[in-house]
């Protein structure tokens, strides 16, 4: 995209072939983002509202009561919750990536012994449903001793066997062996090549990788539900989860609180922007 | 307390807090915590952890605030209430996996249907000893709920006896009376839905709890003991009254045909097209929840069950108890807390509770002004003293639900017979003590 | 590179492997102690049966693990619901995972072609619904499928019309619908990252050489996303297989749809004790044959693909 520039004049596409392109892409964000609108909308509602006018349109605004009542309902823990998510999310997310990538790179550009049973293995693991294996993981990791800890919630949800899969792919289509070679012959260790070279080329994909593992670590609820008992350790998720499962919540505070919960994911989608160009850029450097 | 439980409590302590010393030295090396403990061993003081699944919702009086209390009275016995934040299913297998890590806590919700179940799974602590001493305490029917074949294994919180909510305004303008028999209820629901009104709702998701319910209130006892073994009643004579009242109702088309927790029952009520609904104690703050900012606030009002079978009586629709879990370390002094949590009447009414104690509860206000003025909990109580006292569950209850549920959506489509609902609760419950390797007749 | 000593070439790829498995050890200790040991203990418990240690109407108040051999496998394959909800499962993943790959494929074309210039907001807007915590997600559908709000409806009531998304008949579109809201932004973003990882040279050259923008696409771009979109549908297999919280949500308001609706549903109710027979032996036994089926899917799907590219 930062060589569009370039191309010719009589590559453009024309404009009937762009507002047609706009009119499908802004059709599909319709699709996505209509009953986020919905959403929007209720979260500023009471109860009553919510069942007794147009979902489309908005009612009577009750938006501070819900807050009140969301603050309430969360012992006052609400923001103290969204800190905890931030924090588990982001270092599940740096560390996984970390991990999915240097575990694709070994796995794309190595020969290893076993390479095939190990992605036999992996992919295995995405066989059995995760939410069966927590009691097992749960009593692993009371061996250990890390339940009721930060770890518990950490640990499991940095290790992505699709992470490595993707890391594998992006790793072979976008490193060239090339490169490495030219580091090793310029005496560079094979961890400062990787760090150096390689993590840099790598940058949209580690991008992206980051962004599953992060979001996927913010919205389980089972995991924490499972390993924390704290309430000054819950996840913002698992805090929302809890005001549904009693039988009448006041939807519009639990509404509020998930848009609420949603807009840091907004801020590191729009941050981690720049990284998508950056990768770009320096794909076509070489 | 009499001198010898003093006694026997303190030397528990004792031992408690020599074994929590054990295991702290052998967990921690040279930990700091146990040199306090070894200079006054009584002193250290016994902690007990309570998982709870109640609201703690906006303008209740907090479950933290009540331990509060409890901790300031009782620097010997420190209480940790934490709120489990999934459900009640999620929250036995947790305690299934805390038990086996021996982390569990001393302390649990259960609901009533699911005691049974949870001491065939071995995750309960046999307290009956503890458990009489404040048995004059709780009403006799929710304590047996507490009790597994004469084992009590906890103390009972609240109760869902079933009781009848109605719209008193709509009912006036209609000129309806509140039924008090099955006769009049099918007699005023066809007078109502004339005028496009409906006096009652079939819920098929809650057909479980609140159909098993009705059974029990019609005089019915599903599950009884037969020479050692679980003999299965679930669609006998004072079932199929049950039965044929519903029946009456669909085929009449004078009751609506809405899940409980569907956006419809909502809607239903707050249009004021549902102006009756048959339901459990605990609701009556749920309703007015539901229903808050619409015209219904202050039309509504609570009235005893329509006698179902031969007697006037009610069922239990839920409701649940605190049970001392398996391997906790203090069970007297956690059935100490768990007897003193469980009369804090105003601190559960307000967590909107009927509660199991003995004793007078005060409406809350915003549920008073709902019911129009009216002393909601007093009729409550009065549903709760008229349960049908012999109705226990087998271990393997939450296992039948789907399959009544799901005959009970055929039933409210048409497609069966509210009968069948009753007949599909009889087979699930026969097979699945069979599954679950319990002794069964049948 | 030409063979010269023996010696130095074995030496040489012993060193090759030993940096390539020191790549790899830190995510491999962790699969072993997230993964390995969890599915181990798992498939253990299938052949394992907690059953009464005494007597009596409860039991004894106690549960032995019981080696129950292949009791618990020979029950799932024999139960007419777990085979009921495998045609679901296999029916929904026949037309949604089709759908859903072409859709996300087509958009991350579009946004990385010449023809837009703001991709911020579509890619940020397709990608949300993922973000949306799943329990808030239900809230949102339950209330446009709801048959007496839905916004839907009311717009199709002015033209006389009408849809009940909750019908028997309707519903695995429903929760199709679900599934597509929620992952198509989650694969296309998995596609652009590998659009984008393709040198820009590429496309240059072929520019140069006077390919139309449709031919980049088919000749280049197309096959250079295969890999990534072969690794997608995989993962859609095996989600289609585990399908639960789009069922779950459904079932909470459609009671007809029991507790075994999907497979997983089974297993997860199974371990809850929602299902009979319940317990962690009956569930992981389920589950495990659901892997095996999701796996024999998957290694299918790879084999015919491989041969066809």
């Amino acid at each position: 995209m930062s060589n569009r520039a370039d191309v010719p004049p009589s590559l453009q596409p024309s404009r009937a072939a762009r507002v047609l392109t706009w009119l499908v892409l802004a059709l599909a964000l319709a699709y996505f983002l209509g009953p986020v609108y919905w959403l929007v909308v209720s979260s500023t509602k009471s109860n009553a509202d919510l069942f007794s006018t147009s979902g489309l349109l908005p009612a009577a605004n009750n938006a501070a009561a819900n807050y009140s009542a969301l603050m309430s309902w969360t012992q006052g823990n609400f923001w103290r919750w969204v800190a905890n998510s931030i924090l588990y999310s982001t270092i599940a997310g740096a560390l996984g990536t970390l991990l999915s990538v240097s575990a694709g790179y070994g796995l794309a550009k190595f020969r290893i012994p076993g390479k095939g049973a190990m992605q036999v293995a992996l992919l295995a693991g995405l066989l059995l449903p995760i939410s069966l294996l927590t009691v097992p993981l749960y009593l692993v990791f009371h061996g250990v001793g890390l339940v009721n800890t930060p770890w518990a919630v950490i640990i499991p949800s940095c290790v992505s066997p699709f992470g490595v899969f993707l890391g594998r792919i992006y790793v072979e289509s976008s490193v060239p062996d090339e490169i490495i070679e030219a580091a090793r012959l310029d005496g560079a260790s094979e961890a400062r090549t990787f760090f150096t070279v390689v993590l840099r080329l790598l940058a949209p994909a580690m991008v992206t990788i980051f962004l599953f593992i992060f979001v996927a670590t913010w919205n389980n609820f089972l995991l924490p539900l499972m390993m924390i008992t704290s309430p000054e350790l819950k996840p913002v998720t698992l805090g929302l989860y809890g005001m549904m499962s009693y039988f009448n919540p006041q939807y519009g505070a639990v509404l509020q609180g998930a848009l609420l919960g949603v807009l840091p994911l907004v801020a590191l989608f729009l941050g981690l922007q720049r990284y998508w160009r950056a990768g770009l850029a320096s794909g076509s450097v070489k | 307390m009499s001198s010898r439980t003093a006694r026997t409590t303190g030397s528990l302590a004792a031992a408690v807090s020599l074994s929590l010393v054990a295991a702290c030295s052998s967990g921690t090396p040279a930990g700091p915590s146990s040199a306090p403990a070894s200079s006054a061993a009584p002193a250290t003081p016994v902690s007990i952890e309570y998982l709870h699944r109640l609201p703690d919702g906006e303008g209740m009086t907090k479950v933290a605030d009540i331990v509060a209390k409890w901790n300031a009275e009782h620097p010997d016995v420190q209480v940790t209430a934490t709120k489990f934040d999934g459900k009640a299913a999620e929250m036995v297998t947790k305690l299934e996996a805390d038990i086996k890590a021996g982390t569990a806590p001393c302390l649990a919700q259960a609901g009533y249907a699911e005691v049974p179940s949870l001491f065939t799974r071995g995750l309960l602590e046999d307290v009956t000893t503890d458990a009489e001493k404040y048995r004059s305490n709780f009403s006799e029917g929710a304590f047996t709920l507490m009790t597994v074949g004469g084992t009590a294994v906890g103390l009972p919180q609240d109760g869902g006896p079933l009781v009848y909510y109605y719209n008193k305004a709509e009912f006036d303008q209609l000129g309806l009376q509140v039924p008090t028999t099955a006769e009049e209820f099918t007699a005023a629901a066809a007078k109502a839905a004339e005028k496009g009104k409906y006096i009652a709702a079939f819920q098929p998701d809650e057909a479980q709890y609140s159909l098993s319910a009705q059974a029990a209130a019609a005089g019915a006892t599903w599950y009884s003991a037969d020479n050692d073994q679980w003999k299965v009643d679930a669609s006998g004579a004072a079932t199929q009254k049950v039965a044929a009242f519903w029946q009456t109702l669909l085929d009449s088309k004078s009751a609506i045909v809405e899940n409980r927790w569907g956006d419809g029952f909502k809607k239903a009520l707050t249009d004021q097209k549902l102006i009756g609904t048959i339901g459990a104690a605990w609701e009556a703050p749920l309703l007015a929840g539901d229903m808050a900012g619409s015209p219904n606030e202050g039309q509504w009002a609570v009235a005893q069950l329509p006698q179902l079978g031969d007697a006037p009586m009610s069922g239990p629709d839920g409701g649940s108890g605190v049970v001392v879990l398996k391997g906790c370390p203090a069970p007297a002094q956690a059935m100490e807390f768990n007897n003193w949590f469980n009369t804090q009447i105003d601190g559960l009414v307000s967590q909107g509770l009927v509660v199991a104690a003995k004793g007078a509860m005060t409406t809350p206000e915003p549920v008073k002004a709902f019911y129009g003025g009216q002393d909601v909990f007093a009729e409550l109580a009065k549903a709760n003293e008229a349960l049908n006292p012999n109705f226990p569950y087998i271990p393997t209850f939450p296992a039948i639900g789907a399959d009544m549920a799901q005959a009970a959506d055929r039933a409210g489509k048409g497609e069966g017979k509210v009968a069948d609902i009753f007949t599909a609760a009889q087979q699930a419950s026969v097979a699945s003590l069979k599954d679950a390797g319990l002794p069964v007749a049948g | 590179m030409t063979i010269t000593h023996e010696g130095h070439n074995r030496a040489r790829r012993r060193r090759e492997a030993r940096t390539g498995l020191a790549f790899v050890a830190p995510f491999a200790l962790l699969f072993l102690v997230t993964f390995v040991i969890p599915i181990a203990v798992s498939i253990r418990s299938s052949f394992y049966r907690a059953k009464p240690s005494g007597g009596g109407l409860y039991g004894g108040g106690e549960l032995v693990d019981t080696f129950v051999g292949a009791e618990n496998y020979a029950q799932v394959l024999g139960n007419r619901l777990f085979w009921d909800g495998m045609g679901r499962v296999l029916l929904f993943g026949a037309v949604q995972i089709p759908v859903m790959i072409g859709a996300a494929l087509a958009l991350a074309l579009l946004l990385d072609s010449l023809l837009v210039r703001r991709v911020t907001i579509f890619r940020l807007g397709y990608f949300l619904p993922y973000a949306i915590p799943g329990v808030v997600a239900a809230l949102v559908w339950t209330y446009i499928y709801s048959p007496r709000m839905s916004p839907i409806n009311q717009a199709l009531e002015a033209v006389g019309g009408g849809i009940d998304f909750f019908a028997p008949g309707t519903i695995l579109g429903s929760m199709a619908n679900m599934t597509t809201w929620t992952f198509t932004g989650y694969n296309m973003l998995i596609f652009l990252a590998a659009l984008q990882a393709i040198p820009g040279d590429l496309y240059e050259a072929a520019r140069i050489d006077g390919a139309s923008e449709w031919a980049v696409v088919r000749r280049i771009k197309v096959p250079l996303v295969g890999r990534a979109a072969m690794l997608a549908v995989l993962l859609s297999i095996i989600g289609t297989i585990q399908l639960f919280n789009e069922p779950t949500v459904l079932a909470a308001v459609n009671p007809w749809m029991g507790k075994a609706y999907t497979p997983m549903m089974m297993a997860y109710n199974s371990m809850t004790g929602g299902v009979s027979p319940s317990g962690a032996g009956p569930a992981s036994a389920i589950s495990i044959v659901m892997a095996i089926g999701a796996g024999l899917l998957a290694a299918g799907y790879a084999f015919l693909q491989r041969k066809t590219v």
